[in-house]
């Protein structure tokens, strides 16, 4: 595989789970709202938060007009393609990556990206109500996981496999964290008190993860909440245990698998020596916080192996 | 069996028509499309027009058109209408088709080396030594076999009484074979039952007979060759076939950036660190592929890829200087060429060729310019031609000033009446004219497609068949008639 393509099929992995999460958070954060029975004071510009845009300046930035918070909110998120953070912006990024790693792919997965991508062109230019906005996000996870099938089922496994793989990982990793840190974290008061068990488990549903949550929690001793959860259950495919087992897992085969696990093992070295239940609010923020920055400098040190690689190259070069 | 099953399909008088005899009985090869649309109307076919536009969407089967400085990604325009031909016409057409490839190789070989042929007094020496495609810098070097042009897609038509003859041949950085390819998967999933109905020829073993002879060309014997495809980059026009083609083959799909040249090897800068590469088929102009040896402003080119090739440490196809064998000019010449090298006559012909470097040839051409096709010698794409009964007296004026300045650059056909197939344009079926673009390749063997790519005009009367000016294309099918 040549070196210029790392970046480019690790963030066909990245974007495409992107897609897929993106679709999932809208899904699950409409349900939340729309509930009768609120059980948080979230709003829907918390939503921007969340994918790392400040909500509310993006918002007051528009012109007025008849748009209720929620349109204007999904606006962003799914028409506008000016907007970085929008399934239609993450769509056409995938196509480009795609484009470029073409060969690298089979045929089957090409053609499952195109169809999504004009599934996307033709159906993502205007908002829609609530029951059609459902329908399309559901449709873009299911189409988002096609893709990942047929992969599966037929790609050689090879370095872009492995790529692609800790992609989608690295970003599932970090969507988890950014909705720990947005949709859970920032809601509670600061405290110096241990933090109280929270039972937010509709936030769960962005991750697809409520059913999964009732079983962790009639199989544990010690008593768990869904920080517990998310952070370190192993077993369920959106905990950060899980992703950083599989980001390590698939890098073994990487010419800067060293460098890689080392991050990995880093970081999963800090959901072992705390103890989580011990942690008070303020403490559970900073570790989320140094998981985040953990995962930004985990992705700068698998796109970039030309440190050890370009010394390779001179080395050969003066022989 | 009648034409009824065409509709009131209306052939033009002077034309061969590939699907119907002059009489208006259905020819043989076409019978199972004229079986299919007796039996489900015309309709269907408008209707499975349209499953076949879905499905090229879907596969993504695209080429790219430059506009205002934009790339635009184009649906790939394929008629739902096939174009037949009788197995053992084929089989003679391919022979023809190695025949001429295997006598441009020997020529090109010679002038790079004792120019037999030149001293002879078979080909004028000024053609080709001051032809900017003669590339002095390719002087005394030997690709392996002999072979400077790997693959080659010749351009062939035919005139009135239905009679093959080649148009051109495109020896420089021949496209279109991945449309050829997928015209085929495409036609399959639309049309099922009528590949059971016939005894179709598969074209499917393209990219491996592609692979088999650049691993021939391996300077390296024995081991596993490296091969890779060099495309000039994503926004090429022709992207989507260099992607294609390297992901069939299973080769990198490499820019120059990604290669590098050291101790005069060459090698590619991989995952795992560099590795030496043995073949490069080249999708990229031979004067941009090396800035140290013809162009320095080029900024697609690999520093020093000649120098290693020269020395024989890795092998480029098409050959540097492939390029003097196509050439308007020299094209007349090919007949010669071939009747000198193998001393064999021509099994297809030429579409007669006046040289306006050639007074006598010039004069009637001038005086003519409203009947011909006047062509000049280096340019692709359908660019820069005149077609006689079609322009206005100023086009015709401004050309002939064009050949007076500089007649060794024109070269005048009469025009054609080209064959015409049946083809669906809105919702009935109109006779289009259309060429046939088969691919020729040669390493240690030389091969020839089954058929090829069918480029259809699909504008009324037009003879423009190039996709880049509203051209489209149909499936080839080599019907089996020998059982």
């Amino acid at each position: 595989m040549l070196l210029k393509s790392l970046d480019h099929i690790f963030w066909l992995g990245r974007y495409l789970e992107r897609l897929d999460d993106t679709a999932r958070l809208i899904n699950a954060t409409s349900h939340l709202l729309i509930d009768s029975h609120k059980d948080s004071q979230f709003s829907w510009p918390l939503l921007l938060d969340v994918l790392g845009q400040n909500g509310a300046e993006l918002l007051s930035q528009l012109p007025a007009s008849d748009l209720t918070v929620e349109q204007q909110v999904m606006g962003y998120l799914i028409t506008d393609v000016d907007c970085q953070v929008s399934i239609r912006a993450a769509c056409t990024a995938l196509k480009q990556n795609a484009r470029t790693v073409r060969q690298l792919i089979p045929r089957d997965m090409w053609e499952e990206l195109n169809s999504l991508d004009l599934f996307l062109q033709e159906h993502c230019q205007q908002l829609q109500g609530r029951q059609h906005r459902y329908r399309l996000m559901t449709e873009v996870s299911r189409r988002c996981q096609m893709v990942v099938g047929v992969l599966d089922g037929t790609m050689l496994r090879s370095d872009a496999f492995d790529l692609f793989n800790i992609g989608r990982h690295v970003e599932r990793a970090d969507m988890t964290t950014r909705i720990m840190d947005v949709m859970v974290l920032q809601q509670l008061q600061p405290t110096d008190i241990k933090r109280p068990r929270f039972r937010w488990t509709s936030i769960l549903n962005a991750l697809g993860g409520v059913e999964s949550y009732h079983y962790y929690l009639a199989h544990q001793n010690t008593e768990v909440d869904a920080v517990d959860y998310l952070l370190t259950y192993a077993d369920f495919p959106r905990s950060i245990a899980y992703c950083l087992h599989r980001v390590a897992a698939s890098a073994k085969g990487l010419p800067h698998s060293a460098a890689i696990l080392q991050r990995v093992w880093q970081l999963q070295d800090l959901l072992k020596t705390q103890n989580l239940s011990e942690l008070t609010t303020g403490q559970l923020h900073q570790l989320i916080d140094q998981f985040q920055t953990g995962i930004i400098e985990l992705h700068q040190v698998i796109s970039t192996p030309n440190l050890e690689l370009s010394k390779d190259l001179s080395q050969q070069m003066s022989a | 069996m009648g034409a009824k099953s065409f509709g009131h399909y209306q052939q033009i008088d002077q034309c061969f028509d590939e699907l119907v005899h002059k009489d208006g009985q259905i020819r043989t090869p076409a019978a199972a499309i004229a079986r299919f649309i007796d039996r489900h109307g015309s309709g269907e076919l408008i209707q499975r027009q349209e499953q076949l536009n879905q499905t090229i969407s879907a596969m993504g089967v695209c080429f790219t058109l430059y506009s205002d400085g934009n790339n635009i990604d184009r649906c790939w325009p394929l008629d739902v209408m096939p174009r037949t031909i009788p197995s053992s016409e084929w089989q003679k057409t391919s022979a023809g088709l190695k025949q001429r490839l295997a006598a441009l190789n020997l020529f090109i070989d010679d002038l790079y080396h004792d120019q037999r042929i030149l001293k002879d007094g078979i080909v004028p020496a000024d053609l080709v030594l001051d032809s900017r495609n003669y590339l002095a810098p390719c002087k005394g070097i030997s690709p392996r076999y002999g072979v400077w042009a790997n693959i080659c897609g010749t351009d062939l038509v035919r005139d009135g009484s239905g009679q093959f003859l080649v148009l051109e041949d495109n020896l420089r950085v021949p496209s279109g074979v991945s449309y050829m390819l997928e015209n085929r998967t495409v036609m399959k999933r639309v049309f099922p039952e009528l590949f059971a109905d016939s005894f179709i020829y598969p074209v499917d073993d393209y990219p491996h007979q592609l692979w088999r002879m650049l691993a021939s060309l391996s300077p390296r014997p024995g081991d596993v060759p490296c091969i890779v495809l060099l495309t000039p980059g994503v926004y090429n026009s022709a992207y989507f076939e260099h992607s294609f083609l390297a992901q069939q083959m299973g080769v990198e799909l490499a820019e120059n950036t990604d290669l590098i040249v050291q101790d005069d090897i060459v090698y590619l800068k991989t995952l795992h660190g560099l590795q030496r590469v043995d073949v490069i088929y080249r999708r990229v102009d031979d004067i941009f592929i090396d800035p140290e040896a013809f162009r320095p402003d080029s900024v697609l080119g690999i520093p020093g890829l000649i120098k290693a090739w020269a020395k024989g440490n890795v092998s480029i196809a098409n050959a540097p200087g492939s390029g003097v064998a196509d050439d308007k000019v020299i094209y007349a010449y090919v007949p010669e060429i071939i009747n000198y090298y193998l001393g064999e006559q021509p099994l297809i012909d030429n579409v007669p060729t006046y040289l306006c470097l050639d007074k006598k040839q010039r004069d009637y051409v001038l005086a003519n310019l409203d009947k011909l096709v006047v062509k000049p010698a280096n340019e692709s794409g359908g660019y820069g031609i005149l077609i006689g009964p079609r322009s206005t007296k100023e086009e015709q004026q401004q050309m002939a000033e064009a050949i007076k300045a500089n007649p060794r650059n024109f070269i005048a056909q009469p025009t054609l009446a080209l064959s015409t197939a049946p083809t669906l344009c809105d919702g009935v079926l109109e006779p289009r004219h259309l060429d046939l673009r088969p691919f020729i390749l040669q390493g240690r063997d030389l091969y020839c497609t089954t058929g090829g790519l069918s480029r259809v005009a699909l504008k009324k009367g037009s003879l423009v068949v190039n996709s880049s000016q509203g051209g489209g294309s149909k499936d080839t099918w080599i019907i089996n008639d020998e059982v």
